[in-house]
């Protein structure tokens, strides 16, 4: 097992390098030059010149090449053009609003998505099934932003039960910062208060941002769970005499969950993906919100600096996911 | 205690399909009394595990008992509510299945599968379930009552650490958990090697003797009937057809279907009857090598750097027009022989040599030219066939990939294989799953045979099917190899086929080839002790053993 893991961690590594030089090479194939764009449109030759020996952009590819890796090794990912600050500061204050969405909203989906797919499976073809069915094929067809919309005008303008959007009330002083995610942070400061207004404030875009991931999450392991139940081991359990609610609840869930965790990984990623159009739509002050302004005002480090701390992120997930399976799965342990 | 101790009395049993319901089972009547052992033969779809299952209440999906009943010691089982059932099922009748493979679950370790069953049986007689030491030490009693040495590590271990034979033996624990009054088994020996079949065998005998059980074993293998039960009944299409002493029926079958079925099984201690295929005149010179191995070695390196060496510098060779045995268990290496005779599996090291040829150099084009002349039949006819594609697709597919010929030609070709295998023309508009286990097996040859191969490599070909169709397939492959001058290495586990086809056989272990010859002094005078010890187990489970037995010894 722990010679398992150390290889994951090593593949971990290799894959970052990948998703770097990815980055790298995208950014100097895009059409346009960087130091122009940075110079601004009234600039002569000579400041064009200076701003290009400045950023080092006067050197060859293979040379830049190795200058960007060194510094990210060092943790620099540059500068902002707009903020002036670095971009890695920017990224680090930003990240913590974004997972903490993005955990939220993952939660919700293994919660809701699992045993409704269990149900579903076990009441396969009954009204369970039917509506499971309906709910998740809405969950992966309903485009995120309208559906954001909707939640909006219903539950904060019209109901007045929850807050329209941002992170915390304005004349809410956050507590102090331990961990980033505000859930987390206010109950280690005793503020039930606090933690009561983040909850308002989180669900409406978790819901957003979880749904089409439950909905996947639901429809796999659905299928799944109908899988091992047929299977002959179900059989041999059934006919051994053990209970009708633990065979479906620990051994057929179980044998279902190694699909389900894989279908989980994915989603993660896709989630990180997602927040920049839910954190746009419920003005989230995370990196997605970060990377549209930053884009829109073509301030292209942050841009690459949110694309790769994305790439980690969604990374370490598969790297979590591929550990549990080994957890779950005795056969890949030995292998 | 009066009556018997189970009683199926006028049992007919439906299962709703879309076209409508079918009759699985009509009309059973079945009694078995304290201390039976109740043998239940008949081919796959006779209904005989449907049977079975009905008798724990897990019988199929969609099925409805249409008439008549069970009985289990004095109570009405038929119609029994799901909450009843905890008292009865794994306590009071429990079962062993097919194929110990697929009937553990892979996530969970031996104990605590085991200990899980112990604990629901304690809920289930209504008090509270026992410390888990005192479970634990159950399990290890349990798996030490079924010669499983080392109970203690195996407690922890996963069921894919474990052999064919000892999973097996886990599940026979699992079944003794709550001390049965009825054992059934259902196939137990069929996924089994010839060796671990007669162990096992052996164990249910013991078993019955020291716990006084009554079992009830169904099986399509009549000699694994025949060491196990006393009584026998016979199953065809749903019905019962004849039932009485084990003895009785094998000695003087009376059914139609009963002698069909003792006729086919194929006896290990019958030399063969071959098909005088090669007549007198065709035969004046020496028939070439046609295949030649030499040295062929594979290793497999696992992650951890542990080798494995598969097959062990194995040389043979295969004269034109012959039918080459190759025998041996599970483990052996005999699949991955066959395998890197074709090169689907590269092997390690080591030539072979086709027609004059060597072909382990061989790659792209030239490979791929090479390979129209030797071909590949698979163990499993069910899932050789894509179930997407017509058979005429599955027909065609070599011609399409290996000819030029145009769509006419290749349907016409296409219909001339089907003539050749002995199936109708309009089979190549049907799809696999309409087909029977020995129509799909023939389909598969006749994949195989569509270009004119002089080799064909045939893996376990019958073993997938049931007794009746595996003499069928026999036959048709004899005369096909006499009508089409094909020279076959045959590869099985069953001696008994072996004997049947085979001209020179080679015996397997480890890798290593321990002994080769003439197939019937192999068989008349094994030198290698494998050699006898795989003879003397096939003949344990042979009709004709149990027939020679003198009557109560």
């Amino acid at each position: 097992m722990l010679t398992f893991a150390f290889r994951k961690v090593l593949t971990l590594v290799g894959t970052m390098i990948g998703i770097a030089a990815l980055t790298f090479v995208i950014t100097n194939v895009a059409p346009g030059d960087p130091a122009r764009l940075v110079a601004g449109p009234n600039a002569t030759e000579d400041m064009v010149a200076t701003i290009r020996t400045e950023y080092g952009l006067d050197k060859s590819l293979p040379e830049q090449f190795v200058v960007y890796m060194g510094d990210l090794v060092t943790g620099d990912l540059g500068q902002s053009i707009v903020t002036t600050r670095p971009v890695l500061e920017e990224v680090l204050r930003y990240a913590p609003a974004t997972l903490e969405l993005v955990f939220v909203a993952m939660a919700l989906g293994i919660i809701v998505g699992v045993p409704m797919g269990m149900l579903s499976a076990v009441y396969k073809d009954g009204p369970i099934d039917h509506v499971t069915r309906i709910f998740s094929i809405s969950g992966v067809a309903l485009p995120a932003f309208w559906f954001g919309i909707i939640l909006q005008l219903t539950f904060a303008v019209d109901l007045g039960w929850l807050p329209v959007s941002g992170r915390l009330p304005l004349v809410t002083r956050p507590p102090q910062t331990v961990t980033g995610l505000l859930l987390v942070d206010s109950l280690f400061a005793g503020r039930l208060d606090t933690f009561w207004t983040s909850l308002q404030h989180i669900i409406l875009p978790a819901i957003v941002l979880s749904f089409p991931c439950l909905a996947s999450i639901l429809r796999v392991n659905r299928a799944e769970m109908i899988e091992v139940l047929q299977s002959d081991y179900i059989v041999a359990a059934r006919a051994h005499g053990i209970a009708s609610f633990r065979i479906v609840a620990v051994y057929a869930l179980k044998n279902a969950l190694l699909p389900t965790l894989a279908m989980i990984g994915l989603r993660f990623g896709w989630m990180l993906g997602s927040t920049v159009l839910v954190e746009t739509v419920f003005d989230w002050p995370g990196i997605g919100l970060y990377a549209v302004s930053s884009a829109l005002s073509s301030d292209f480090k942050p841009v690459i600096g949110v694309t790769l701390v994305i790439g980690f992120f969604f990374i370490v997930a598969n790297t979590l996911v591929d550990l549990a399976y080994a957890w779950i799965d005795p056969r890949l342990r030995s292998a | 205690m009066t009556g018997p101790l189970l009683d199926i009395k006028n049992y007919r049993l439906d299962i709703g399909t879309f076209d409508g319901p079918v009759h699985v089972l009509k009309d059973i009547n079945l009694t078995v009394n304290r201390g039976d052992t109740l043998g239940i033969v008949g081919e796959s779809g006779s209904g005989k595990t449907v049977l079975v299952r009905s008798v724990l209440g897990i019988g199929p999906r969609n099925s409805k008992v249409v008439g008549g009943g069970i009985t289990f010691d004095g109570q009405d089982i038929t119609a029994l509510p799901e909450k009843d059932w905890t008292k009865i099922r794994g306590i009071r009748i429990s079962m062993i299945f097919q194929d110990p493979m697929t009937y553990l679950n892979p996530l969970f370790t031996i104990g605590r599968q085991i200990s899980d069953v112990i604990a629901a049986h304690e809920k289930a007689a209504g008090h509270g379930v026992s410390l888990k030491s005192t479970r634990r030490a159950r399990t290890e009693e349990l798996l030490d009552q079924v010669g499983l040495p080392n109970p203690a590590m195996l407690f922890d271990q996963y069921p894919h650490q474990l052999s064919g034979g000892m999973r097996q033996r886990v599940l026979i624990a699992m079944a003794l958990s709550g001390k049965p009054d009825i054992l059934i088994a259902d196939e137990p020996t069929t996924a089994l090697d010839v060796t671990v079949q007669a162990q096992v065998l052996d164990l249910i005998n013991s078993l019955v003797a020291k716990l006084n059980l009554t079992v009830i074993m169904i099986s399509h293998d009549i000699g694994a009937i025949a060491t196990i039960a006393k009584r026998c009944a016979v199953m065809y299409k749903g019905e019962i057809v004849e039932q009485g002493l084990t003895a009785d029926i094998l000695s003087a079958p009376k059914h139609e279907y009963t002698k069909r079925l003792l006729a086919a099984v194929p006896d290990i201690d019958t030399a063969a009857t071959k098909v005088a295929a090669q007549p007198a005149v065709a035969e004046p010179e020496k028939p070439g090598v046609l295949l030649q191995a030499v040295d062929l070695k594979k290793v497999y390196r696992s992650q951890s750097g542990s080798e494995v060496v598969a097959v062990n510098n194995i040389s043979l060779s295969v004269a034109t027009g012959e039918i080459f045995g190759v025998v041996g268990e599970s483990g052996s290496g005999k699949s991955t022989l066959a395998r890197m005779l074709l090169r689907l599996i590269e092997p390690t090291s080591g030539d072979i040599i086709f027609d004059g040829r060597n072909i382990s150099g061989l790659a792209g084009e030239p490979l791929r030219l090479m390979r129209r002349h030797m071909q590949f039949v698979f163990q499993n006819p069910h899932s050789a066939l894509n179930g997407r594609h017509t058979i005429g697709d599955a027909i065609g597919e070599p011609l399409r990939i290996q000819t030029a010929m145009s769509r006419r030609d290749i349907e016409a070709r296409v219909e001339a294989l089907l003539d050749i295998v002995q199936l109708p023309k309009m089979f190549k508009y049907r799809y696999p799953h309409e087909l029977s286990g020995g129509q799909k097996q023939r389909i598969c040859i006749a994949r195989a045979i569509a270009l004119n191969p002089r080799l064909l490599i045939l893996d376990e070909p019958t073993s997938a099917l049931d007794i009746s169709v595996q003499a069928q397939v026999l036959d048709f492959l004899q005369e096909l190899r006499a009508e089409l001058d094909l020279t076959y290495v045959f590869i099985s586990h069953n001696l008994a086929v072996i004997r049947q086809i085979c001209d020179r056989t080679i015996v397997m272990k480890r890798g290593e080839i321990v002994e080769q010859g003439e197939t019937e002094r192999l068989f008349l005078s094994p030198q290698h002790e494998y050699t006898k010890a795989l003879i003397e187990s096939g003949r344990k489970t042979s009709r004709a053993a149990n027939l020679a037995a003198p009557a109560g010894s």
